[in-house]
């Protein structure tokens, strides 16, 4: 009983406050997504990063290892999401980002902080950043058919993860001005990137799940394996066990939809597999919390 | 930390929100006015005045009187107000409302929780609140020319409010899950304002800056001398009288602008005050904060 009310108490928040997204975006009320979308990116995520690593002292090894196993699973994850868009004949640039990169920050960062703590929510950054970085890169390249470095260089996380390093390892703290200034801009990260992501789920419009719709199980699934798999290979305990199989399993990154949609390769289908992963994880959520949160520590 | 440290700590976030929401708004992004007042004060306030009262512990006391002292600051700064206008002969509806309801949300609500902590935000908040019903009641009704009471029930913060005084009283405590639901959506609010006022800002259109120069500058004495005797009256110290004064002193709320747009009472007018008072209280502000902290 006290573990089932201690889940309900990490996605009620969650389900709440997308649930306003998404009653927002059914009214039919305007909504600009480019500036919700501008202002997190921009100011209030790089914000979030810089605050939470600077307040918590985290260990920068375990901030690390964090990334560093999160990128093996994302390696693994672009070897056997490329073998199984063979098998199934399926257009393996506009569909591998979409099998490959998850919904690391929308909806890993929440429960990361709901489920571990701000410990949690620090870890959860680490991979998010790799993610995101990774999203940029290859997702625009994979869909447009070409390396492109311009959208990696020009998102601001990894600057701000090197500022915050900068602190961390000169073991300066940052004056209260910047403190103050980064924690009250973050805040908003994590509520709107909530409240967008519903809008996002309730606008899509999704003509028929099909092969998509296997394709997401298939996210979801080889996610929740590859971070099961790599937590027990690399012994990993408590808040970094527990992240590294939430962020894994996440749904399909709603930025797999707006760079097929803007590349103009096959966003019905990349839409109905982001919807699709996004509901059946919102259904199963319980369960991958229980086996993120059960174990040692 | 030293004193400048100190007073940086609290006036460099609330400057930085608002150059944010200015260059944002002058390089030619659109910020919805709909979207940021239905995300902040249909969602985030009420919940930040929930999650507040639902984490800080006041007595219903000190409540008590901050909130009799903040509708009598209301009430004089109205009459004084008024008093002054009839001086200068100048039309109570477009000037009046900008006298009298400050800046007490974007403005007033992150110095408080910057100076004083999340006690401090508390007290502000009982400011805020009684400041926004006035606003959507007296105010509104002076610039249109008609009460309305629907339009103050429709509001989420006023029931969010009496939520919070059934739970100081009765002591009740929401459920984890909902203190943390409120809690993660009351962020939006402090920011989103910060950065929806500088857009405001950046794109009014001003008139008579000389004007709204010498009407400010009665604004903001008024207010802290009205603070400061108030705060005496009710014999408030510490936290709710740092509060009601720093509140008190809060430059010309942006709302008075939105109302005079709407019901056509001489907005240029009321933008430049609201411009001029806001450029002051980078000057007004460390200062009153600088006397607060160091035991003034």
């Amino acid at each position: 009983m006290s573990v089932l009310l201690e889940i309900a108490t990490i996605i009620a928040p969650l389900f709440v406050i997308a649930g306003i997204g998404f009653a927002w975006g059914r009214s039919g009320m305007p909504f600009d997504t480019n500036m919700i979308g501008g202002l997190v990116v921009n100011f209030a995520v790089p914000c979030l990063i810089f605050s939470t690593l600077t307040r918590l002292e985290v260990d920068i090894s375990d901030f690390g290892a964090a990334a560093g196993v999160f990128s093996l699973a994302v390696g693994a994850n672009i070897v056997a999401s490329a073998i199984l868009l063979r098998l199934m004949r399926r257009d393996i640039g506009a569909f591998l980002p979409a099998t490959v990169f998850a919904n690391n920050g929308n909806m890993g960062l929440p429960l990361c902080l709901f489920a571990f703590g701000e410990e949690g929510l620090a870890l959860g950054i680490s991979i998010f950043v790799v993610s995101a970085s990774a999203n940029f890169l290859l997702g625009v390249s994979f869909v447009s058919g070409k390396l492109s470095l311009r959208e990696t260089i020009k998102a601001p996380h990894l600057y701000v993860v090197m500022a915050a390093l900068g602190f961390l390892f000169a073991e300066v703290q940052p004056p209260a001005w910047l403190a103050n200034t980064t924690y009250i801009i973050g805040g908003m990260s994590i509520p709107l990137m909530l409240i967008a992501l519903g809008v996002s789920l309730a606008r899509l419009t999704v003509s028929s799940f099909g092969q998509s719709f296997i394709l997401g199980l298939y996210r979801l699934g080889f996610g929740l394996g590859i971070g099961l798999l790599l937590s027990w290979f690399f012994e990993l305990e408590g808040v970094a066990r527990g992240v590294l199989i939430l962020q894994c399993a996440m749904p399909s990154a709603v930025l797999n939809y707006i760079i097929a949609a803007r590349y103009d390769r096959k966003p019905d289908e990349i839409a109905g597999l982001v919807v699709g992963s996004t509901f059946v994880s919102l259904a199963t959520l319980p369960l991958l919390l229980l086996v993120a949160m059960q174990g040692p520590g | 930390m030293s004193l400048f440290a100190q007073l940086s700590a609290i006036i460099c976030p609330i400057f930085i929100c608002a150059a944010i929401g200015f260059f944002w708004k002058k390089t030619g992004q659109g910020l919805d006015p709909d979207l940021v007042t239905t995300l902040v004060y249909k969602i985030s306030v009420p919940c930040l005045i929930i999650a507040t009262f639902s984490k800080v512990v006041v007595t219903p006391q000190a409540l008590a009187s901050l909130g009799l002292a903040s509708i009598f600051l209301l009430i004089l700064n109205g009459i004084l107000g008024a008093l002054l206008l009839r001086i200068f002969r100048l039309p109570f509806p477009s000037y009046l409302p900008a006298m009298t309801f400050s800046l007490v949300g974007s403005m007033g609500l992150p110095v408080c929780l910057f100076a004083y902590g999340e006690e401090g935000l508390a007290h502000g908040l009982v400011v805020f609140t009684i400041t926004s019903i006035g606003t959507f009641t007296v105010g509104a009704a002076l610039a249109a020319g008609k009460v309305s009471v629907d339009k103050l029930l429709k509001e989420p913060a006023i029931w969010a409010a009496l939520a919070a005084i059934l739970m100081i009283w009765t002591g009740w405590k929401l459920p984890v899950w909902m203190s943390n639901t409120s809690w993660l959506l009351g962020g939006i609010a402090i920011p989103l304002q910060l950065i929806s006022l500088g857009a405001s800002l950046a794109q009014f259109e001003v008139s008579s800056l000389g004007r709204a120069f010498s009407l400010t500058i009665v604004k903001l004495g008024l207010g802290f001398g009205l603070g400061f005797s108030l705060a005496e009256l009710f014999g408030l110290s510490g936290i709710p009288r740092a509060v009601l004064i720093l509140q008190a002193t809060m430059p010309v709320a942006v709302s008075n602008y939105m109302f005079a747009v709407i019901y056509k009472r001489e907005p240029t007018e009321v933008a430049a005050m609201v411009i001029v008072s806001t450029a002051i209280a980078a000057i007004s502000l460390p200062l009153i904060l600088a006397w607060l902290l160091t035991g003034g």
